[in-house]
C-alpha cells in the first residue's frame, strides 16, 4: 500500500516537474491570452508559434460572438490580449472603443492576404483588425435523397422538403436568409419589410427538422436530413464523407462572414499580441488551418501551395463572387433586435 | 479542570457567541454570497433597461414584465409545463415499481440495482442524451436493429420530436424521483403489509389502502424534484427535441445570448424562481416533508 503510494507521489511530482519544464522554456519571451472561437484555429499552429518565439499561449475558446462580448463585458481589462470576432462584433466593437490599433509595422504578413478581403466596411482601412478566415451560410444538399433543383434560399421554402431540413440555430442566419430569398436585405429595419419577412419565415417551420449550431453536418451525413442551411466549410466536411452532398451556393446571395484578429484595449502583452497575429497571417500557419477547418482562407499565398484539389473544391475555396455578391451581418439597434427575437421565438413556439 | 472550563464558559456568554459565530459564520457568508447576492442581483438586473450597444444600464422600467405577458411566451410556458407534467407522471410509473422492488430486494441485490440508478449519474448528462440522439437516428442502432430484424423496410422517424424531448427528459430525471420514494418505502413497515393481509385486504386494496398513502411522501417530493428541472432543462430540447419547440429554459438562454437582452433574460428567471416557489408552498400544504426534498 505505501510503496503504491509513494510511486503514485513520484509520478504526480514528476508530471509537474515536467509541465513546469514546458512553462519554462516556452515562457520565455513572456505569455500571451488568446481567446478565440472553438474548433477554428489549429493546435498545430499554435503549438508551432510557441516555439519559434518562445512565448507560452493560453487559449480559452467561444462558441458565439455574444458568448465572447459578454465575457469580455464581465472581466477585467488585459484579461485577453487576442480575441476573433466576426465583422459585424469587430464594428461593434471599434464604436465602443474597445480596440487598440494594429501596429502595421509588424504586420509583414499582411501583404500575403488579398485584397477582396481587405479594407471591408466594418473597419475601413482595416486600422483596427486583419482577416483570419470566413465563409457562407450556404445550402447543402444530399442529392440521393432530393430530385428538386434547388439554385437559391427560396428553394428552401417549398412545401416539398417538409420535415427534412436542418438549419443553423441562429436568428439572423435563418431571418436574414429569409429576406434575401424575398430580395430584401439581411439587415432590413423597415417594419413593414419586417412584417412581410415574418409571415415569409412562418412558412419555413414545417420544413425544419432540427435547429443545429454545433454540428449541422451530422444530420445530414447521418440522413436524418436531406437539405441543409449551413455553414460552407460543415459542408466540406459533410461532402467528404457523403459524396452524395453538393453545395449550392444561393443565387440571391449569401450570408457571408469574416472573423478577424483583433487586440482588446488594455491588453496586457500587446507586442507578443502582434507577434502572434503577424504569424498567424504567414502561408504556414494558414496552411495549418484550414488543413484542420476548412473556411473560406483569405490568403492566397497559403492557397497557391495548397495544391489544386483544394482550391478546385469549391465548399472549402468559396469562389470569390459569392462573397462579393453576399451581404455581411450588421449590428442593429436594440428595438428592431428585439423584433427580430419577437420573430425568431414565433417561428420556435 | 474540565468543570471549571464549562463553568467558564457559561460565565462568559461572549465567547460562546464569538464560537458560535465562527461555527455558522462560514455558512451564512456562503449562503449570502451564493445564493441571496446572486438572486438579489437577478432582481434588480429583471428592472433595468439596456443602451444602445446593449450594455446593462440601471434605469428602471417595468418594460420586461410586461412584454412576459406576450402571447408567444404564453404559449411556451404553457408547453413547458406539459412536458414538464407528461415527464413527471412518465417517471411515477416507471420510478414506484423499481423502487418498489429495490426496496424490497435482500441487501446484496439490493446494493446492485441500486448501483445501477446512481452509475449513470457519474456521466454528464450531456454526452447521454448525444447517446440517444445517435441511438435513435435514421441510421442510428435502434432503426439499423429493426431493418436487419425485418420488423420495418424504411427507417422510422424517432428523433426531433416533442415525444423525444419528453423521453430524453425522463431518462434525466427519473434517478430523482426513484431515490426519494426508494426511502419512503424502505421505511415502510412489512408488519403493517401482514396486518392488513390478515384483515382480508385483497393485494390490491393493501397496495391503494396502505402501501400508498404511506409512501405518498416520497412520491410528492419525487415529483417536485422532476417537475422544477424539467422546466429549465433546454439543452434535452435542444438536442433531442431539434430547437424546434421551444420551453422556458431556451427563452432565458436566447436572452443573454442571440437576444442580447439580460434584463428580459432576468425577467424571465424571475419567473422560473416564482413559478417554482409556488410549486414548493403546494407542496407544503400537500403535507409534504421539506426535509425530504434534501434542501
Amino acid at each position: 500500500m505505501m510503496k503504491k503510494l509513494v510511486s503514485v507521489m513520484t509520478s504526480i511530482l514528476m508530471v509537474s516537474m515536467l509541465l513546469c519544464g514546458c512553462g519554462g522554456s516556452k515562457a520565455k519571451n513572456g505569455e500571451l491570452n488568446v481567446f478565440i472561437w472553438t474548433e477554428y484555429v489549429s493546435e498545430s499552429a499554435i503549438k508551432a508559434f510557441e516555439d519559434e518565439y518562445g512565448i507560452k499561449v493560453n487559449v480559452s475558446t467561444y462558441s458565439s460572438n455574444e458568448d465572447m462580448l459578454s465575457k469580455l463585458k464581465s472581466e477585467s481589462e488585459g484579461t485577453y490580449d487576442v480575441l476573433l470576432p466576426s465583422d459585424y462584433a469587430v464594428e461593434y466593437l471599434i464604436a465602443q472603443d474597445k480596440l487598440e490599433k494594429i501596429d502595421r509595422q509588424v504586420m509583414t504578413n499582411l501583404s500575403c492576404i488579398s485584397d477582396a478581403y481587405l479594407d471591408q466596411p466594418y473597419d475601413p482601412g482595416n486600422e483596427y483588425s486583419v482577416p483570419y478566415e470566413g465563409g457562407v451560410a450556404c445550402i447543402a444538399v444530399n442529392t440521393a435523397k432530393v430530385d428538386k433543383e434547388i439554385t437559391g434560399y427560396a428553394d428552401l421554402f417549398d412545401p416539398a422538403l417538409a420535415g427534412q431540413e436542418v438549419v443553423l440555430d441562429d436568428n439572423r442566419a435563418v431571418i436574414g436568409m429569409t429576406a434575401r430569398s424575398m430580395g430584401y436585405s439581411m439587415n432590413e429595419t423597415d417594419r413593414a419589410k419586417l412584417a412581410e419577412i415574418q409571415d415569409k419565415l412562418l412558412t419555413l417551420k414545417e420544413n425544419v427538422k432540427l435547429y443545429d449550431s454545433d454540428s449541422p453536418k451530422s444530420a445530414l451525413i447521418s440522413g436524418d436530413c436531406t437539405v441543409g442551411m449551413i455553414w460552407s466549410a460543415e459542408v466540406a466536411l459533410a461532402m467528404d464523407e457523403n459524396p452524395d452532398i453538393k453545395i449550392v451556393y444561393p443565387k440571391e446571395g449569401a450570408y457571408v462572414f469574416l472573423d478577424n484578429w483583433v487586440v482588446p484595449k488594455g491588453a496586457k502583452n500587446y507586442d507578443n499580441a502582434m507577434k502572434f497575429i503577424n504569424y498567424m497571417l504567414s502561408p504556414e500557419a494558414a496552411k495549418m488551418n484550414i488543413a484542420d477547418f476548412p473556411y473560406l482562407c483569405p490568403n492566397s499565398e497559403a492557397l497557391a501551395q495548397m495544391g489544386d484539389e483544394y482550391v478546385s473544391n469549391t465548399a472549402k475555396n468559396v469562389p470569390a463572387d459569392v462573397i462579393s455578391g453576399g451581404e455581411f451581418v450588421k449590428y442593429l439597434d436594440p428595438d428592431t433586435l428585439a423584433v427580430y427575437d419577437e420573430m425568431w421565438t414565433k417561428l420556435k413556439e | 479542570m474540565k468543570e471549571e472550563s464549562r463553568e467558564k464558559r457559561i460565565k462568559k456568554p461572549s465567547g460562546d457567541t464569538l464560537s458560535a459565530l465562527v461555527m455558522v459564520g462560514p455558512v451564512t457568508l456562503i449562503m449570502v454570497l451564493l445564493v441571496a447576492v446572486p438572486l438579489i442581483y437577478v432582481a434588480v438586473m429583471s428592472f433595468c433597461s439596456i443602451d444602445e450597444y446593449y450594455n446593462v444600464i440601471p434605469r428602471f422600467t417595468p418594460e420586461n414584465y410586461e412584454r412576459l405577458l406576450d402571447a408567444d411566451y404564453l404559449k411556451i410556458y404553457a408547453r413547458s409545463v406539459f412536458i414538464a407534467f407528461i415527464t413527471t407522471v412518465l417517471c411515477i410509473l416507471i420510478g414506484y415499481p423499481f423502487s418498489y422492488v429495490i426496496a424490497r430486494t435482500a441487501s446484496r441485490k439490493k446494493k446492485i440495482l441500486y448501483m445501477l440508478v446512481i452509475i449513470p449519474f457519474w456521466t454528464n448528462s450531456l454526452i447521454r442524451i448525444y447517446g440517444w440522439r445517435s441511438f435513435l437516428g435514421s441510421s442510428g442502432w435502434l432503426n439499423s436493429l429493426l431493418i436487419s430484424l425485418h420488423i420495418v423496410s424504411e427507417p422510422i422517424e424517432l428523433l426531433y420530436k416533442n415525444g423525444t424531448t419528453i423521453l430524453g427528459m425522463t431518462y434525466c430525471l427519473i434517478p430523482f424521483m426513484i431515490l426519494p420514494m426508494y426511502t419512503a418505502i424502505e421505511k415502510l413497515d412489512g408488519s403493517l403489509l401482514e396486518a392488513s393481509s390478515d384483515l382480508g385486504a385483497k393485494p390490491a386494496a393493501t397496495f391503494f389502502e396502505v402501501i400508498l398513502p404511506l409512501t405518498s411522501s416520497g412520491i410528492f417530493s419525487g415529483s417536485l424534484m422532476v417537475f422544477i428541472p424539467c422546466l429549465g432543462y433546454f439543452f434535452v430540447s435542444d438536442i433531442l427535441g431539434g430547437g424546434n419547440s421551444d420551453m422556458i429554459g431556451n427563452l432565458i438562454e436566447r436572452q443573454f445570448q442571440s437576444g442580447n437582452n439580460w434584463p428580459l433574460g432576468a425577467a424571465l428567471s424571475i419567473v422560473l424562481i416564482v413559478l417554482t416557489l409556488v410549486l414548493v408552498k403546494l407542496y407544503q400544504k400537500l403535507g409534504g416533508d421539506m426535509d425530504a426534498l434534501g434542501v
